[in-house]
């Protein structure tokens, strides 16, 4: 996958944050992974509600939408394999996300 | 302290999340807005009601009180109920939408939220919320005078007396009447009188301190509530403003009156039994009945069932000339 910049990374009310949140996806993709891995699926739909709500405004429009697939895949309990698919390649944004550089 | 509209810049947000806290912070404190913010529910009403926010955004899916309820209880309590709520929450459906409008809130707003349309929402409620409080203020000022009215009076000495009773802190009440009113209405007119009104609110409010209360409490009566003030101190405070209506000299048409004014004081530690306004109200309008009957332009305090007259006796005041 190729990296995945901000949106927002060259708005200077934005950068650190920007950074902070960035810094941060290594680390919740891992807990997507534990908590798909433990079934806990009301956490990981939690999971799922917040980086959709977060992701488009700090400039990742990718993450809104594949966690807001994630989120609807687990509310509606359609299928575990669909639930399985969008942690995969929502995991797989969140760590090809590159943390802007500050000076 | 006088009327003046409160300051229109403070959003409290309440989500659990803390990037939308940051994300909200760096969108609108451009637009010059001190954001502050809760992360559940329970501290987000507590929140609500010390800072008094002038917008809250709120979201929905909070852990033990969610946001609907949050909105209702807000909407429940007088000290917020005025406060516009806008949600700002990933939940979409139309049915989430009409509930939460139904409860209440001004506005409805979905994650992630575009920058330039939060703001503009914000703004909007914003100046709702202004008209809202210039009308509210209004509707606690006395027209002629611009001091506060009765109804805002009566609203402060309930609330400041729960205040003096729980912390035992003093409040004093300060009743003034003009003296011969009626007389110089019917010799030199009713717009004569209304200059006379205006000049003597203008000393009483140029002669108490910031933190007095000042109101035309109804005809040619006047209210001074003193928060934090005991009898004594009130004392000096009423001699002050006594003189500062004996020294005024209104003019109108080459006629030129002095009036003065006659004060009745109470304290709340010195009126004994029941702390209530209407004993205050009591206690104070009996001193100042006691100022017209001793020939006017003095001050009188009630003591634990006593009046006596203050003016011109320095030990009645303590010599301390603490004002």
């Amino acid at each position: 996958m190729d990296p995945i910049r901000s949106s927002y990374e060259s708005d200077p009310d934005m950068l650190e944050i920007v950074c902070d949140f960035a810094r941060e996806l290594p680390a919740r993709a891992a807990r997507l992974e534990a908590l798909l891995e433990a079934r806990s699926y009301s956490d990981l739909q939690t999971l799922a509600h917040q980086l959709k709500g977060a992701g488009g405004g700090y400039g990742f429009a990718q993450i809104t939408e594949v966690a807001g697939r994630l989120e609807q895949s687990l509310k509606s309990g359609s299928s575990e394999t669909l639930a399985k698919e969008c942690v995969a390649e929502l995991c797989a944004i969140l760590r090809a996300v590159v943390v802007p550089e500050t000076n | 302290m006088n009327p003046q509209v409160p300051n229109p810049n403070r959003v409290l947000v309440i989500d659990d999340n803390e990037s939308i806290h940051k994300l909200v912070v760096a969108r609108l404190r451009p637009e010059g807005l001190e954001v502050i913010g809760e992360d559940d529910g329970e501290r987000g009403i507590e929140r609500a009601v010390s800072s008094q926010p002038d917008v809250i955004l709120l979201d929905i899916g909070l852990p033990n009180v969610d946001g609907f309820e949050v909105c209702r209880r807000l909407k429940e309590h007088p000290s917020t109920r005025n406060i516009p709520i806008i949600f700002l929450t990933g939940t979409t459906d139309t049915e989430s939408k009409v509930r939460g409008l139904d409860l209440g809130a001004v506005d409805y707003v979905t994650k992630p939220f575009d920058q330039v349309e939060l703001r503009a929402r914000v703004r909007a409620a914003l100046r709702t919320k202004r008209l809202q409080d210039i009308l509210e203020q209004q509707s606690f000022l006395d027209g002629l005078t611009g001091l506060w009215n009765r109804s805002y009076l009566d609203r402060r000495l309930e609330s400041e007396l729960n205040v003096a009773r729980r912390y035992g802190r003093p409040l004093t009440l300060v009743l003034a009447d003009v003296d011969h009113f009626k007389r110089v209405n019917d010799s030199l007119g009713h717009l004569f009188g209304d200059i006379v009104l205006q000049g003597i609110a203008e000393g009483l409010r140029a002669y108490a301190r910031r933190s007095d209360i000042v109101a035309r409490y109804g005809g040619e009566e006047f209210a001074i509530l003193l928060t934090d003030t005991t009898l004594r101190a009130a004392l000096h405070v009423s001699e002050r403003l006594r003189m500062s209506a004996e020294n005024r000299h209104c003019e109108a048409r080459s006629e030129v009156v002095s009036v003065t004014a006659s004060f009745g004081v109470a304290c709340s530690e010195d009126i004994g039994g029941v702390l209530t306004p209407e004993e205050l109200i009591r206690a104070a309008d009996l001193a100042l009945y006691a100022s017209k009957d001793a020939g006017r332009n003095c001050v009188h305090m009630y003591r634990d069932g006593e009046l006596i007259l203050t003016t011109g006796d320095p030990d009645a005041l303590g010599g301390s000339g603490a004002t």
